[in-house]
């Protein structure tokens, strides 16, 4: 019945109606906003987890690969529903600042305060620019294809330079027990973790490892194709669990 | 008419939706708590809880047949913050290895803290230093040390342990450490190759908190962008009245370019600035330590022994062991002790200063033997040596007799008239006898 209606007909709310949508737009923001920590960091923690969690597993291969994939996964949800209803561009952006606030927020008590690790050793990585850049990509275009292509690979392959002004500086030689040790792995090695010994980390490992110098940037192209599929698969599961049943019949 | 109609429905839905909002929040509120539940039990899986050492969690067969720790020693056991304290040990990985265990290609040495409360500043294997993880060949010998430095006030139980590939933690002896002071004074700080000193406490947190916020303020300022309008009941209504051209405005598509092009542009222009000022950055480095075992310091050959057969007595709580035991040195010798799982045996008639564990489990006279005389050099006699304590219970050994593998293995230490000592290994299946 919408479909009815045309511009000619339209009538914007006013005075109180005006004033009862906008409430409604907070609480479903702050909803939002509560759920997205919540389940986005949850989603995180348990699928990327170690690459994000510690400094020395931030490598060149693993890391740039998984945190992307993952990290596509509910912006793409999210911004199927709020684009395709509402023409808000800002999913992508609304869940990685979520992830980012619950991320923090579980460093600083779960691992500083509660597990005595130095926050440096367990400083996120960003996601942002990455989101801010889907989200344009996803206005500009209006197209699910377009997004997909052009703004799941700029996701994944910004991932990389952008998180490296963070932790570019971990990555500086030491001389440790007669070898060379990044400062990241010297993290690992003197703040003690009982159940995470060295060899459990999934770093440098793999094909890709053969590549030696080049093998981020052949990670972050593999990570740009997966993100591409994996944008689209999680527009589609958005698009299946969001409902508008109820706005229909305003 | 029409219009009229439209609109008392309008009415009506939006009061079924405020009604409505409530137990929408509830509901929401309680997932979230729930959310919040899980998120919690998931820190807590992967980061362990404090005082879960697991010393007694292996199989029995595993803590006896895999690495046999002693010798453990603490330098000091009562110190202060930014003091520093050794922890130094020998084990012998047993030959006897376990088959379901996958054999030992990546070990990491360990110690069992509640969190960094210590941190590790250097660690050797045979007197080489080694920062990541090694193979160990069973049948090797190995010595260690591992230094540590107070970081945290307070009282832990603290063991030296392995962690093995695929198999678990192998616990070593545990004390009881004191750390006093005040956490405040600690200070961590290490040189990179340039010569830069760097504190490791503290150590790239502000510049990370900067890039953070630097990106949290632009992707707020985006949000806020859109959020300062009304969002989704009017733009929904908008959209579908094809009013979409209002929503996205051009101004907001200008935005959109200016991010298309200026964040990729801050993104390569930052991480040309980083890589310009840390040109020396370098891999995370992955690779195993390579250390081979010291020559032989269990079963040296000097002293011989095969054991023969050996019963657990249930009732008795004792592992009776039939040895055949050849004195190859050139001084009577006498067994001083047997280990096995943590558990120290003594002989009460040997009258040797034994070197066993700090506070280590000890059955001051579980051992005894059925003939007690020194084996002479050259003889060679069949021994029935009996370990008998409630120990065997205790320290959940005696699960033994019900694993699916139900070998024993452990040290028996010798000690002849000058005080030298030999240490043989042993293993055998075990038979039990329940009367
Ligand atoms: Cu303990």
């Amino acid at each position: 019945m919408s479909a009815n209606l045309s511009t000619g007909t339209f009538r914007p709310y006013t005075g109180e109606k005006a004033r009862i949508a906008r409430a409604y737009d907070y609480l479903v923001l702050v909803l939002a906003l509560f759920l997205f920590i919540g389940s986005f960091h949850l989603h995180f923690a348990l699928t990327v987890g170690d690459w994000d969690f510690w400094v020395d597993w931030k490598d060149r291969q693993w890391w740039p690969l998984v945190t992307p994939l993952i990290g596509i996964t509910f912006p793409a949800a999210v911004q199927a529903v709020l684009w395709t209803n509402f023409r808000l561009p800002l999913g992508a952006t609304l869940c990685v600042a979520c992830l980012s606030i619950g991320t923090w927020i579980a460093r600083i008590f779960a691992y500083h305060y509660w597990n005595f690790f130095p926050i440096n050793m367990v400083m996120p990585s960003t996601l942002l620019p990455s989101a801010l850049f889907l989200d344009a990509v996803l206005m500009i275009s209006n197209s699910l294809t377009i997004t997909a292509i052009f703004g799941g690979s700029a996701f994944a392959l910004l991932f990389y330079p952008s998180n490296w002004p963070i932790f570019g500086m971990f990555h500086l030689p030491v001389e440790a027990g007669n070898s060379q040790l990044t400062v990241a792995d010297m993290f690992g090695f003197q703040y003690i973790r009982t159940g995470m010994p060295e060899y459990l980390r999934i770093i440098e490992r793999g094909t890709l490892r053969t590549y030696g110098q080049i093998a981020t940037p052949l990670s972050a192209f593999c990570s740009a194709l997966l993100c591409t599929l994996m944008y689209t698969l999680w527009w589609h599961i958005g698009k299946w669990f969001a409902t508008t049943r109820y706005l229909n019949r305003i | 008419m029409k219009t009229t109609k439209k609109r008392n429905v309008e009415i009506s839905v939006k009061t079924i939706n405020c009604n409505e909002a409530k137990p929408n929040l509830q509901s929401s509120l309680l997932d979230y708590l729930l959310l919040l539940g899980m998120i919690f039990s998931v820190y807590m899986l992967t980061l362990q809880p404090a005082h879960a050492h697991g010393e007694k969690n292996l199989e029995p067969y595993v803590r006896m047949r895999t690495i046999q720790w002693y010798d453990v020693q603490w330098s000091k056991q009562k110190f202060n913050v930014n003091d520093e304290v050794s922890v130094t040990g020998k084990f012998h990985v047993a030959e006897d290895w376990p088959i379901s265990v996958p054999k030992p290609d990546a070990a990491f040495l360990n110690i069992s803290t509640p969190g960094p409360v210590m941190v590790r500043t250097e660690r050797y294997l045979n007197g080489k230093p080694y920062m990541n993880s090694v193979a160990l060949q069973p049948g090797g010998d190995y010595d260690f040390k591992v230094v540590l430095k107070g970081r945290l006030p307070g009282r832990y139980h603290i063991h030296p342990f392995f962690n093995l590939l695929d198999a678990g933690q192998v616990m070593g002896p545990g004390v009881w450490l004191d750390i006093g002071g005040d956490e405040a004074d600690f200070t961590n700080n290490i040189q990179t190759i340039n010569g830069q000193a760097i504190n490791m406490e503290t150590y790239g947190l502000a510049n990370g908190i900067f890039w953070h916020s630097f990106w949290a303020l632009i992707g707020t300022a985006w949000l806020l962008w859109w959020v300062r309008r009304p969002l989704f009941i009017v733009r929904y209504r908008m959209l579908h009245a094809g009013l979409e051209e209002e929503l996205v405005t051009p101004l907001d598509r200008n935005i959109g370019k200016a991010i298309l092009v200026g964040v990729p542009l801050l993104v390569f222009v930052f991480y040309t600035m980083t890589v310009n000022e840390y040109p020396k950055a370098i891999p995370l480095q992955a690779s195993l330590d390579q250390i081979l075992p010291l020559s032989a310091k269990v079963n040296a050959g000097v002293v011989e022994v095969d054991t023969v057969r050996a019963e657990y007595r249930v009732a008795e709580r004792s592992m009776k062991l039939s040895l055949k035991i050849k004195n190859g040195s050139d001084k009577a010798i006498q067994i001083g002790e047997f280990a096995t799982g943590g558990v120290h045996f003594l002989n009460k008639v040997a009258p040797v200063s034994q070197q066993h564990d700090a506070e280590s489990v000890v059955a001051a006279e579980g051992l005894s033997l059925d003939n007690p005389a020194p084996i002479q050099p050259g003889e060679e006699r069949a021994v029935l040596m009996t370990a008998g304590d409630a120990l065997w219970e205790s320290e959940k050994l005696d699960g033994l007799i019900k694993d699916a593998d139900s070998r024993i293995g452990g040290l028996i230490f010798f000690y002849d008239t000058e005080g030298e000592r030999y240490v043989s290994s042993v293993t055998a299946a075990v038979i039990p006898k329940f009367n």
